[in-house]
């Protein structure tokens, strides 16, 4: 299974990066523009310094103290000034030189000690000392030896000097030309102890903002939206868990947003689905009771047609055996056989059209009418007339019966036989095979009131066999949507002719199985088989 | 299956066109109900009708019956197949076949 973070602990751990990050980026930013300013103040105050130096000193003289290296008054009251800037500033060296294309040569350079400094730190120049340029120096002070110079501090980290600000600024003479050059260099260790110093301030501000900002953030999301999905997590829980635990979803989430929305579509859907369970289950309920009746019904429709074989025992004189496969639960076929007298046997064959519980009703009242009427010495063109008349009263719903009575005299071999619209029956004639035997027709059972129908009569002989069947047999289909048919049927009859009724039909089924192969059953499939193996003997010759 | 209707005045022509079994019969008995209303002349064209079951048989004899009662049915182009059906049956007696 996958592992489950939670949802809280993954908030938790995206705003702790959240803020890390933010710290980072604020720092950066800050720290970034506080060396900014500084460095800005830095070059403001520097070039304050040689500017006002350079303003302040008369460019005119500077051609005297190089030539001479004579120290008058107004050159002390130069130095003066100098002086007092740097005992009074962060100024590390205050300056004048004169560049020349070698070397330079100094004018001034403040001397005055600071409290806690010795001479060697200082290590002032004196008035026409040659100088080499630092690397780079030159350069630099070539770029500023012109009016309007740019003002951009020099850096530079020497190991001699410690991290050096520059500034030089030139002094003119009376003509505008630049004569001498003004340079200020300051130690710069108090911009980082600064910088460090505001960082750490600046930081634990930050860090505290943002650890109680993401704290809040934490928290509301905690209660607005963690909390209320956990308890929409524990609810479904318990739901799928056990449907009756009402006491699930009595839980209140009333964030007030989607959330509370959630909780409550999913409160809907709980009853729904609830209702809906509980329905199911009667419907299912109701259906397996139906199914079980229907199971019964199965039961006493399979127990209405004689199904004892062999039925007659004590009769050598017939064979008979019947086979009824329905295709739902319950059929609409039936076949019937019984002894209307002594000598008479009465065979019955039908379909009632339509199929399941309303077909079988129908097939009952059908059935039971014709056995009734079915009495000895009738005719039995008059029992189908009586039992169509009685069926047309009781068809509210349209049905209709084929059926095929038969009534055959043992003693005699006379075959009197009545159709409603059935198949024609197959008949065997001992040294033949079977043929489909023609009859005409009567209008089916229950079709029309007052139809009038007609018995026939052929005599059959000992060894004769008759084959009666339904519309299933002949329309059984193949997945290719053949019909099974006539054709098929008088085949396999005159293949199994020499067998008895009880081999003749499970042929005939297997037959008909293999040739309908996967596809489904339609219709109920009902076959009867008589044969006729001897003459009864009279009585009066019995006796 | 198919159904194709066509209806003039208060002649109604139905012209079916497939396989009339179990599975068809109830969409033809539904058309039928709905449309008998004022109805006095219902023909039946089997010209296309490849299969009658004997549940196609009772359709057709529900509609004989309603037709007796407020007009005349009429059956056209039966084919042979269809025509034994009827005669085994003894439809053949009750049916108007043209």
């Amino acid at each position: 299974m996958k592992k489950r973070r939670k949802l809280q602990n993954t908030v938790l751990c995206s705003f702790s990066l959240l803020a890390v990050l933010l710290i980072l980026i604020i720092s950066f930013v800050v720290s970034d523009q506080y060396i900014h300013k500084e460095m800005e103040n830095c070059r403001k105050t520097a070039f304050a310094y040689t500017k006002s130096a350079a303003e302040l000193i008369d460019g005119d003289t500077i051609a005297h103290y190089l030539e001479t290296g004579e120290k008058d008054d107004y050159y002390y009251e130069i130095l003066d000034f100098l002086n007092s800037f740097r005992l009074n500033t962060d100024i590390q060296y205050y300056y004048v030189f004169v560049p020349f294309e070698d070397d330079l040569v100094y004018i001034w350079d403040a001397d005055a000690l600071k409290p806690d400094e010795k001479e060697e730190d200082v290590d002032a120049c004196e008035l026409g000392y040659h100088e080499e340029y630092m690397e780079g120096g030159k350069e630099a002070t070539y770029a500023i030896y012109k009016q309007d110079p740019p003002e951009e501090i020099e850096l530079a980290n020497d190991e001699k000097y410690g991290f050096i600000a520059s500034a030089y600024s030139p002094v003119f003479d009376s003509n505008g030309e630049p004569v001498a050059v003004v340079g200020v260099d300051m130690y710069m260790p108090d911009l980082q102890a600064n910088m460090r110093e505001f960082l750490v301030v600046v930081m634990v501000a930050i860090v505290l903002v943002v650890l109680v900002a993401v704290l809040l953030i934490f928290f509301f999301v905690k209660k607005r939206i963690v909390t209320p999905i956990n308890k929409i997590r524990d609810a479904s829980r318990s739901m799928v868990e056990n449907l009756e635990n009402e006491e699930a979803i009595k839980v209140t989430v009333d964030t007030g947003n989607e959330i509370e929305e959630l909780f409550d579509s999913f409160k809907q859907m709980y009853g729904d689905v609830k209702d809906y369970i509980s329905k199911l289950s009667a419907v299912t309920a109701e259906k397996e009771r139906i199914g079980a009746e229907l199971d019964v019904a199965a039961h006493i429709q399979a127990s209405m047609l004689p199904c004892i074989f062999p039925a007659f025992p004590k009769r050598p004189e017939i064979d008979i055996y019947a086979t009824m496969n329905p295709a739902k639960e319950v059929g609409g076929d039936f076949y019937d056989f019984f002894m209307v007298d002594e000598t008479h046997l009465a065979i019955v064959m039908a379909d009632v059209s339509g199929k399941g519980v309303p077909a079988a009703l129908f097939m009952v009242i059908g059935k039971t009418l014709i056995k009734d009427h079915t009495t000895p010495g009738r005719d039995l063109g008059q029992v189908f007339t009586e039992v169509n008349d009685l069926l047309c009263e009781a068809n509210s719903e349209e049905m209709f019966i084929t059926a095929f009575e038969g009534v055959l005299d043992l003693e005699t071999g006379e075959f009197n036989f009545v159709n409603a619209g059935h198949e024609m029956p197959f008949i065997y004639k001992a040294n033949g095979g079977f043929e489909p035997y023609k009859i005409r027709a009567g209008f089916v059972l229950a079709g029309m009131e007052g139809m009038k129908y007609r018995a026939g009569s052929m005599m059959l002989e000992p060894g004769d066999k008759i084959f009666q069947y339904t519309d299933g047999v002949t329309e059984a289909t193949n997945i290719n949507n053949e019909l099974y048919g006539m054709d098929r049927l008088g085949e396999i009859l005159n293949k199994v002719k020499l067998g008895t009724p009880h081999e003749i039909l499970p042929a005939i089924k297997k037959d008909i199985d293999e040739f309908v192969g996967e596809a489904p059953q339609f219709d109920d499939i009902t076959m009867l088989c008589l044969e006729y193996k001897a003459k009864m003997e009279r009585e009066e010759n019995a006796q | 299956m198919t159904i194709e209707k066509t209806l003039n005045g208060s002649e109604l022509n139905i012209a079916i066109v497939g396989r009339l079994d179990t599975t068809t019969a109830p969409q033809l008995e539904a058309t039928l109900k709905e449309s008998f209303d004022g109805i006095t002349k219902l023909t039946l064209d089997f010209a296309a009708l490849e299969y009658l079951s004997s549940a196609g048989l009772r359709v057709l004899l529900a509609a004989q019956k309603t037709m007796n009662k407020q007009g005349e049915m009429i059956i056209k182009n039966v084919n042979e197949t269809i025509n034994e059906i009827f005669e085994v049956t003894g439809f053949i007696d009750i049916l108007t076949i043209e």
